[in-house]
């Protein structure tokens, strides 16, 4: 088991090597300099250059970048969004409220997800199943950024129950108030995931011998249901859920765009859009970081939780 | 044979239908059986008679589309198809327990054997995890677990087939139930692994004193295990009686097709004779004997009109035109009655 | 239980008595019913099936839409004309019982301006609302007709018109063409992709297996956002760059359908007995096998048409969308996001729009899936 866990994080870490070279090398050779200000002289721009070493070779270039990297957690120094703070710095301070506001939205969802799953599962073909599955197709249709429009339109504007944006500065209540709008936004599709997964794995695990067996051997439907389909149920359950908890980190960039939240997804796009090549660099590098942790962590908890694959790859 | 006053179990009239698509399914039309204390009876029939449904209706497991549609299943002074399921959870497990026809799915794949034995034993009996536990490894022992100790921990996937059926039989076994319902339990198992679950089946009933319906389409099977046997076709009891009676002197031509479809270490050179034709079908059950259209000795009246069973002997009855007086007189096909002639001087 | 009765048995006449079967072969019954064909079995289930159906219709409406909808009225796609800009809906009929008439309330009016008909063209006041007195100055909110007011009482714009004067139908139509045409072409090349990809590696199996699903657990790993990103930032905004940005990852999964379906069908029997009578391996990848894969290929184009959707309309909103002029309905939800609160319409028609397509492929692909599932077929 150890052996496997070093050989993915070995594997996790070549990948990640791959794609900020990639990232490196498309955004070193994107058209325009980073210093190109009208109003600075040639001379102060070229200087500029020199010191970010931008004008040598790419290979050179990438020699310093990684070494920046490496040895010192230097990951570049933003230009136009903050200029001169490292970008490192500029990601980390809008960790925060990025996870605060993800973290929120999935508290709320996955309980609901889980109740509305299970009694869909229960009442199978039942009115309230079919309810339940209206509401499903709905929330993972519909984009959450149109969820977001609507919400911000009506709840916010027309009946004023809510900020229309985010408010860094507010405190309390008007606090939670003002993150109430993103938080529902970004719930609706996990809860829709994670009720229509649940659903379909508890259907098959109620049908399936073992729960018949456990009624057989003289449980009852209620225990039956929760120690034997219902345990079973969660295990791959966990596919869907980890990947929630560890995308919290790269946030949502729409609904931070649309309700002005200063967390990092809204800071890759203003990135991309200034020319500050440093920072999409980073901020590359820190959406990769996540996804690849995600996958790792999912195969291993899987490893971990079924007794299957956790025994075998002894 | 038991005495008249000491049956345990009756099924009376028993129907059972499942709604689908295209109508309902008559898959039990009409099934009577009895079991006595202390005894083996077989239910025989072909993949469709309607036996799992019978037993399945016993336990209270049907599945949701099904409809008892009349008869009576009288357990201890109970009828089981009235009973709510409150009831049935005082029933399952504690007075009958059942072995299902497939132990590599039958076991919880992410719960430890051990706890799967010994939950019930926790949550019904209310007994400590030390005795649950010693209770567990004592049934593994008795089904014949080599090592219980360590095996109480694994999971199934750990474990071979027949192993898995030993600790399906170890949980039905877990809170000394007085039947013993077995639905095909060896038909997904290697022939090797077969018998010996035969043998230990035949054992914990002798050591329990325990009275066992036993499901199965192989009359091979049977014949070391059942004290009385009900042959069943197109969710109908046609002939039952002892054991040695069915074998050596059916009456039924279903039950001679039966026999003679069964491979013996004789059958070189003979061939072996097929059933021919597929069962009706149990949307539009046939008028008259539903085995007509399949065979040989149907007469007009089969067709027409269905047979009530005729008295044999007084543990041995047949529901065929055939025994009617006014039948003409058909012996048994010549191959089939050679067969009986080997198998009992054979013994 | 009926058990004869022996000293009194049922008087059967004797003619009944006869064998009637004897000699004559019994036969399996024959199957009198026609053989269904997988399509049409399918096709009969998808019918059952009235959320699918009437999915796949409102489909078939968008495409038509898409196709005819710009030729409904005179207006191009790139009309701009800065006088009319932002006019609210207007269609005739309807703006008769007061939906989609044109009007807008105007807050905070002078009232003795009102009568100016400089200010205010003659028929353009609707509704005067909310007449109040602030500091001496009598102030009200009026309900114009937009239309009379700018001066363009003859037109109709039935989704009215955006910040630099387009109309919006048209727009509409062209942005679910241009949306609906990039999901169907990057679909189109995921899905050939991915067969041949999962083809070749489920077939020959083995060292070739290993290596190509190794490359693609590695672009597997790239994270979406970043690909279409880096894709987009490099080949510029365009359709071409965002079909191939969802094109780099996007065959993975079909990729990995399809080899797993191979692993399953190259060792059957038949399978088997072709490759005996010397078959050649492109015959067996795609008159044997392959055949079998065709449900769940469809399914699987199906599922992956609003993914596409989505991703483009995503990448619009994050400023990574088509090059303007030419929309897309992401390109017109990002535009109708930054006026949302002045203009709610033109963030409303597009939403509507990409919410109703969503629904309607999913809805779609969730009939064909069960149509196409094999342990559903025979039953009606």
């Amino acid at each position: 088991m150890t052996r496997y866990i070093i050989e993915r994080i070995i594997a996790m870490f070549i990948t990640l090597f791959i794609i900020v070279t990639i990232a490196f090398c498309v955004v070193r050779m994107m058209p325009g300099s980073v210093y190109d200000n009208p109003e600075l002289p040639q001379s102060v721009i070229d200087a500029l250059e020199a010191k970010a070493h931008l004008n040598e070779p790419l290979l050179v270039q990438y020699g310093y970048f990684l070494k920046g990297v490496i040895l010192e957690g230097d990951w570049g120094t933003s230009v136009k969004i903050e200029p001169s703070v490292p970008a490192f710095d500029v990601l980390v301070k809008r960790i925060p409220v990025t996870l605060e506001i993800n973290i929120y939205s999935l508290l709320i969802s996955l309980p609901l997800g889980i109740i509305f799953g299970t009694i869909a599962a229960l009442r199978k073909n039942k009115l309230a199943d079919h309810l339940i599955s209206v509401m499903v197709v709905i929330c993972i249709s519909v984009p959450s950024f149109v969820f977001a429009s609507l919400l911000q339109y009506v709840l916010a504007f027309k009946l004023e129950l809510f900020p229309i944006v985010y408010e860094s500065t507010a405190v309390g209540v008007q606090r939670f108030a003002s993150m109430a709008l993103p938080i529902m936004a970004l719930a609706f599709g996990p809860i829709a995931t994670v009720t229509r997964y649940l659903r379909g794995e508890l259907v098959e695990t109620v049908n399936s011998e073992f729960m018949t067996l456990a009624k057989t051997k003289g449980l009852n439907q209620v225990q039956a249901t929760v120690r034997h389909a219902f345990r079973n149920s969660c295990l791959p359950l966990t596919n869907v859920i980890i990947p929630m908890f560890t995308n919290v980190l790269g946030g949502s960039l729409v609904i931070e765009r649309i309700f002005s939240i200063p967390g990092v997804g809204g800071i890759m796009i203003n990135s991309i859009n200034a020319n500050d090549h440093p920072l999409t660099i980073a901020v590359l590098i820190f959406y990769s970081l996540v996804s690849l942790l995600t996958i790792l962590i999912v195969d291993l908890s899987y490893g971990i939780i079924d007794p299957r694959i956790r025994l075998e790859a002894k | 044979m038991a005495e008249k006053n000491d049956i345990i179990l009756e099924v009376k009239d028993l129907h059972v239908s499942f709604k689908s698509y295209a109508g309902y399914v008559r898959a039990v039309r009409g099934v009577n059986f009895t079991l006595h204390k202390g005894e083996t009876i077989a239910i025989v029939g072909e993949s469709g008679s309607g036996k799992s449904v019978s037993v399945k209706t016993i336990m209270g497991i049907l599945s949701k589309n099904a409809v008892i549609d009349s008869g009576e299943v009288l357990y201890d002074g109970m009828d089981l198809t009235k009973v709510d399921e409150k009831v049935f959870h005082t029933l399952r497990g504690k007075r009958i327990g059942l072995i299902f026809q497939d132990p590599l799915s039958a076991l919880n794949p992410i719960m430890k054997i051990g706890k799967q034995i010994t939950e019930v034993l926790i949550l019904e009996q209310k007994m400590n995890k030390e005795d649950a536990k010693k209770k567990a490894i004592e049934l593994m022992r008795a089904v014949g677990i080599p090592q219980p100790e360590v095996r109480f921990d694994q999971y199934p996937f750990q474990f071979s087939g027949g192993m898995r059926q030993r600790i399906v039989i170890a949980i039905a076994l877990a809170s000394d139930p007085e039947i013993l319902i077995c639905d095909e339990p060896t038909t997904a198992l290697d022939v090797t692994v077969q018998s010996r679950i035969l043998e230990l089946i035949n054992k914990i009933k002798e050591e329990r004193n325990l009275s066992v319906i036993f499901i199965t389409h192989d009359l091979g099977v049977v014949a070391n295990m059942a004290d009385r046997v009900y042959v069943m076709y197109a969710g109908k009891v046609v002939e039952f009686g002892e054991s040695e009676e069915i074998f050596f002197e059916p009456a039924h031509p279903y039950t001679w097709a039966l026999l003679s479809s069964m491979p013996d270490l004789e059958t070189k050179d003979e061939k072996l004779m097929a059933i021919p034709g597929t069962p009706p079908n149990m949307v539009y059950p046939p008028k008259g004997d539903a085995f007509a259209a399949r065979n040989q000795y149907a007469m007009q009246i089969d067709f027409e009109e269905e047979p009530p069973f005729f008295k044999i002997s007084d543990t041995h009855y047949a529901a065929t035109w055939l025994l009617h007086p006014d039948a003409p007189e058909t012996p048994m096909p010549e191959q089939l009655s050679q067969r009986i002639k080997r198998m009992k001087e054979e013994g | 239980m009926y058990i004869a009765d022996q000293n009194n048995m049922p008087k059967i006449p004797k003619e009944k008595f006869v064998f009637v079967q004897q000699g004559t072969a019994i036969k399996d019954e024959n199957f009198e019913t026609k053989p269904i064909g997988f399509f049409k079995d399918a096709m009969m289930r998808f019918c059952k099936n009235k959320a699918s159906v009437s999915a796949m219709v409102i489909i078939l409406f968008i495409i038509f839409l898409s196709i005819f909808g710009p030729s409904f009225n005179s207006y191009g796609f790139n009309d701009q004309d800065v006088n009319r800009i932002n006019l609210p809906p207007r269609i005739p009929v309807l703006e008769n019982i007061g939906i989609a008439d044109g009007t807008r309330v105007l807050t905070n009016r002078r009232v003795d301006n009102l009568d100016d008909p400089e200010k205010y063209p003659e028929g353009s006041i609707v509704e005067i609302l909310n007449r109040r007195t602030e500091k001496n100055v009598e102030m009200c909110d009026v309900k114009i007709n937009y239309y009379v007011y700018t001066g363009y009482d003859d037109e109709y714009f039935w989704a009215g018109t955006d910040y630099l004067g387009r109309d919006l139908w048209t727009r509409l139509c062209r942005g679910s063409r241009v949306s609906l045409m990039i999901a169907t072409l990057a679909v189109f090349a995921n899905i050939l992709i991915g067969i041949i990809y999962g083809a070749i590696a489920g077939y020959y199996g083995g060292k070739v297996d290993m290596v190509m699903m190794r490359i693609c657990e590695i672009i597997g790993a790239f994270p979406q956002v970043v690909v279409a990103t880096l894709f987009i930032m490099f080949f510029g905004t365009g359709i071409f760059s965002i079909v191939m940005a969802l094109i780099i990852r996007g065959w993975i999964s079909t990729a990995r359908l399809i080899r797993a379906q191979f692993l399953r069908f190259k060792s059957r029997e038949y399978v088997l007995a072709a490759r005996t009578l010397g078959v050649r391996d492109r015959a067996l990848i795609f008159r044997h096998i392959l055949p079998n894969s065709i449900g769940p290929i469809i399914t699987k184009a199906m599922i992956e048409v609003p993914n596409a959707i989505f991703s483009e309309s995503f990448l619009a909103f994050i400023g990574l969308g088509l090059q303007a002029p030419e929309p897309s309905i992401g390109v017109l939800l990002s535009d109708g996001q930054k006026v949302l609160l002045h203009y709610p319409y033109q963030t409303l028609f597009p939403a509507l729009l990409i919410s109703i397509l969503m629904i309607s492929f999913n809805l779609f692909s969730n009939g064909l899936r069960d149509a196409f599932d094999p342990t559903m077929r025979g039953i009606d």
